[in-house]
């Protein structure tokens, strides 16, 4: 009987060819073009100004870089953005979680106006953000004659700048987690409240460890643009030196004065911030995509 | 909810509160002084400039970091968010200095960057970049090879599978990137105050009048402007959905 | 166009996909490229198409190395698994593609393609559907819309690679006649990927049986199935029955049981033989020692056939056997009974030379 894998089929011709001919890729002269294009505008536009700011920073030195970052205005800048980021940040994530876990895991009427609104800071400018605040609070405004009769200060001072800030950053963390929590559906919530675990055991246990990474990529964001807010702090601060001028305002402040060197060393201190958020979210994405 | 009310809606219902005390006749005056009429062309037509640089280099980076491998490529995709990052002040006092007549790029070219429409541009690209790279990556990531591949074999070089199977593919990634760019330029402050030199009917935009009404406690006129820039960019963005919605009306399988 | 392929070898990183494959196909022919999930087929077919390079080898077309030359250059049409429609074209479009993006000097008139593309729509009965997009089609339709762009272009050579393969049972069967139809009216040639043992025997003018990155044999259905050269393809073409044993003196033995396998005269090993379901008797007394006793432990009636498992006496193995309903109802069986069950046709193959 035959030998079955025995089929001989030495055919003479024996040649080796590597052949990759295909024209599913453009030519090498095409591609490095593009990516000399993309260098070139990254360049322009992104590294060059980065690296400008550290080299204009430390053109006078050492000495000045430091004396321009301990001066005490810049430190109290420094301690207001602080204060500012502590603040918002734990509230927007608060918030920002419950209303994902709202839209995602329930359903009711409303929620879509409910996501429309919380994408609604990232549509209005800045400066609007700071002006309906002051139309709020300020002198003039609705609560402007209660507030002074009780003596208290919203806007030029810590509560206005919170809660600009709180209303620009609003967006961030929900908007990161709802996607992620739809695609996770609730099977997994309902398997664990089925097994006997109340809801915020089941929260802490089987949600959080789902959404971390993607809590921790909306909250770098949040953070980020919380310490860099400029348009909608510069309208409710009243740049009161040393005492409502967050760092971005502060670098406003010296370079309208002409003190280049040090704008762009407290710029320097945020740009660092900056680097540090870009990798911190790059961790967290890719975290996030292993799961 | 009650939250979202008191950080968003209500503040956001002041803008409508405070028009409202306004006669019809100072509401005109004001949204159509000459300064402000001259301010909406600049913002307007500087994000759309902006918007449409970055639709097309925004594409291409987006493309260049999917599709090919090259030294420092993970240095790139990275540096793309920084104008996410980086403050916006920060941003606008550098990119001043540079594009200042005297600045690293600004002292190659003849004529002046910084404190004209062009240095506004300028800012506002920085600004929207990652707004079109990072929708446009993901489309392309999870783009099919199948396609291109069936077009090639149906005899079409590479110029035209691209323009004709891969760029309507990417098309909603890119108006969607686009809009996000355009609305974020409009309203942007922070890093345009710099580098736009702020000359009343050249380079002062839209959002820079409400704050210098405010410096001049001039409240009820700062609302003005605001409503038009707020229905203005309604609007927009409304336009632009429209356009998505009958795009993708005809073609998801 | 008559295809050779010479030695070809593919692999992805260290991972041998295709082995030292060589075919020889005429012009004209309709072949079906059959095996499990993972042989290769696909690569070879992309291989064939130029959408993939390849380590070693050639492939000529009548003749012509055509081993470097692009996809777009080599006249084919493929038909992609998931169809790869262009999904912002209608119908009309799509089929027109093909047409549409050839050299100014070569491309035909607007009319020219409409006409072309009208003709091709009728022809594969979607001419009603022009305007629609791909996303407002059935499966079937959009796969015919798929071939109909692929010979829009006129291919000498016809790839598909599962084209069938998402649709439901019917449609298949529908479609794969009517595959037929068009490959002989366009002459070309065509081969097509399939898993399906029972499309490749029904439309097939040859099947290539691939395992393993490698071919098991290529023959007409009727070769494959009535004469299989190796246990792989015997149980990859239809259900087949297994007898164990060891080779002596030209027999097959176990216990009791031995049959003749005369291409064995000289071997002493462990062997297996295969039996087709249709190849088994079913007996009621024990003539010989050709026959084992089984049970039988389960009928089925399906038309015209009666399929029988049986569970052997001797050693606990499953046989099936299926016979005409006639033959059956003669036999008068029941469950339960036990039978004795003849292979008329055994296929002996020794282990050593392959592996199952
Ligand atoms: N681009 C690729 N990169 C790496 N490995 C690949 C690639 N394409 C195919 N393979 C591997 O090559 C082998 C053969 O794949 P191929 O697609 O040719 O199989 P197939 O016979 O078509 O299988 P199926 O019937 O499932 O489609 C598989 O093991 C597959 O994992
Ligand atoms: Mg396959």
């Amino acid at each position: 009987m035959t030998k079955p894998l025995d089929v001989d089929r030495k055919m003479p011709i024996v040649k080796k060819a590597v052949s990759n001919p295909y024209p599913l890729k453009e030519s090498a002269i095409v591609k490095w073009s593009l990516i000399t294009i993309s260098l070139l505008y990254i360049s322009l536009f992104l590294i060059l100004p980065l690296i400008s700011i550290f080299v204009t920073a430390l053109e006078k030195g050492w000495e000045t870089y430091v004396a321009s970052i301990v001066h005490p205005d810049a430190l109290a800048a420094i301690k207001l953005t602080i204060t500012v980021a502590l603040i918002v940040v734990p509230l927007n994530a608060v918030f920002g979680i419950a209303a994902a876990w709202l839209i995602t895991k329930f359903t009711f009427r409303g929620k879509n106006l409910l996501v429309t609104l919380i994408d609604l800071p990232f549509a209005v400018s800045p400066v609007i953000a700071g002006l309906i605040f002051i139309l709020l609070f300020g002198a003039q405004g609705l609560f402007g004659d209660w507030l002074f009769e009780h003596d208290i200060k919203i806007v030029f001072a810590l509560p206005g700048i919170i809660l600009a800030t709180l209303f620009v950053t609003f967006p961030f963390v929900a908007r990161e987690l709802i996607p992620l929590m739809q695609t996770q559906g609730i099977t997994e919530e309902e398997a664990s409240i089925s097994l006997g675990a109340s809801g915020w055991k089941t929260f802490f246990y089987v949600t959080l460890p789902n959404i971390k990474w993607g809590l921790l990529y909306g909250l770098i964001l949040c953070n980020a643009r919380a310490i860099g807010e400029f348009g909608a702090v510069s309208v409710v601060s009243g740049h009161i030196r040393g005492e409502t001028n967050t760092m971005p305002l502060h670098i406003e402040i010296l370079y309208n004065e002409y003190q280049f060197t040090a704008a762009f060393a407290v710029a320097s201190i945020m740009s660092i911030l900056a680097i540090l958020t870009i990798i911190i979210k790059h961790i967290a994405s890719w975290k996030a995509k292993e799961f | 909810m009650l939250y979202l009310s008191f950080i968003v809606i209500l503040p956001l219902s002041m803008i409508v509160v405070n028009t409202l005390s306004m006669s019809w006749g100072e509401f005109f005056e004001t949204i159509t002084h000459p300064r402000a009429v001259a301010s909406y062309k600049l913002s307007f037509g500087s994000a759309l400039a902006a918007g449409l640089i970055n639709v097309i280099f925004g594409t291409i980076i987006a493309w260049v970091l999917i599709r090919y491998d090259f030294p420092g490529k993970k240095i790139i995709d990275g540096l793309v968010d920084l104008p996410f990052a980086l403050p916006t002040a920060v941003a606008g006092i550098a990119l001043t200095t540079l594009y200042a007549p005297s600045g690293w790029i600004g002292k190659f070219f003849d004529f002046k960057i910084s404190y004209t429409p062009l240095g506004i541009v300028i800012a506002l690209t920085f600004i929207g970049l990652p707004f079109v790279v990072r929708t446009v990556q993901p489309v392309l990531q999870n783009l099919g090879r199948e396609v291109e591949e069936a077009s090639a074999s149906l005899g079409a070089n590479r110029f035209q599978t691209f323009v004709k199977v891969i760029l309507p593919e990417l098309y909603p990634a890119m108006i969607t990137g686009f809009s996000l760019a355009f609305s974020r330029s409009l309203g942007e402050y922070g890093s345009v105050v710099f580098i736009a030199g702020n000359m009343p009917m050249k380079t002062e935009i839209t959002p820079l009048i409400i704050m210098t009404k405010l410096e001049q406690y001039d409240y009820v006129g700062a609302t003005a402007i605001a409503v038009v820039m707020l229905v203005g960019s309604f609007i927009i963005l409304l336009f632009i959905n429209l356009i998505q919605w009958r795009m993708n009306r005809k073609f998801n399988y | 166009m008559g295809i050779q392929i010479k030695n070809v070898s593919k692999s992805f990183g260290s991972v041998k996909v295709l082995k030292d494959i060589s075919v020889d196909i005429k012009s004209g022919e309709l072949i079906a490229l059959l095996g499990p999930s993972g042989s290769g087929k696909t690569t070879l077919l992309r291989i064939l198409a130029g959408l993939e390079g390849l380590d070693e080898g050639t492939i000529l077309f009548d003749g012509e190395d055509i081993t470097n030359v692009s996809p777009k250059e080599r006249k084919i049409g493929f038909v992609f698994q998931h169809y790869a429609l262009f999904r912002h074209m209608n119908v009309f479009e799509n089929v027109a593609y093909g047409l549409k993006v050839r050299p100014r000097k070569t491309r035909p008139s607007k009319k020219e393609i409409e006409r072309k593309v009208n003709e091709l729509l009728s022809l594969v009965k979607l001419e009603n559907f022009q305007d629609r997009y791909p996303s407002q089609l059935s499966g079937g339709q959009r796969q015919r819309v798929a071939l109909a762009r692929a010979l829009a272009v006129e291919p000498k050579v016809l790839l598909l690679d599962e084209p069938f393969g998402a649709l439901d049972a019917k449609v298949r069967k529908e479609l794969r006649r009517w595959l037929r139809q068009l490959h002989n009216e366009f002459h070309v040639t065509s081969i097509f990927v399939t898993h399906d043992q029972e499309e490749a025997l029904d439309v097939a003018d040859r099947i290539i049986v691939m395992n393993n990155g490698k071919i098991e044999q290529i023959g007409t259905p009727d070769e494959v199935y009535e004469n299989p050269k190796s246990p792989f393809v015997y149980d990859f073409l239809g259900n087949v029955n297994i007898f164990r044993g060891r080779l002596q003196n030209g027999k097959l033995k176990q216990g009791q049981f031995e049959i003749n396998a005369p291409h064995y005269l000289d071997s002493h090993d462990d062997a297996v033989g295969y039996a087709r379901p249709h190849d088994i008797l079913i007996e009621k007394e024990q003539v010989d020692n050709e026959t084992v006793p089984a049970k039988i432990s389960f009928i089925h009636i399906v038309g015209p056939t009666a399929r029988i498992e049986l569970k052997r006496e001797d050693n606990g193995e499953y046989l099936e056997a299926e016979l005409p309903k006639e033959q059956f109802k003669n036999l008068q069986i029941q469950k339960g009974e036990v039978v004795y069950v003849r292979p008329k046709q055994l296929k002996v193959f020794i282990p050593e030379d392959f592996s199952i």
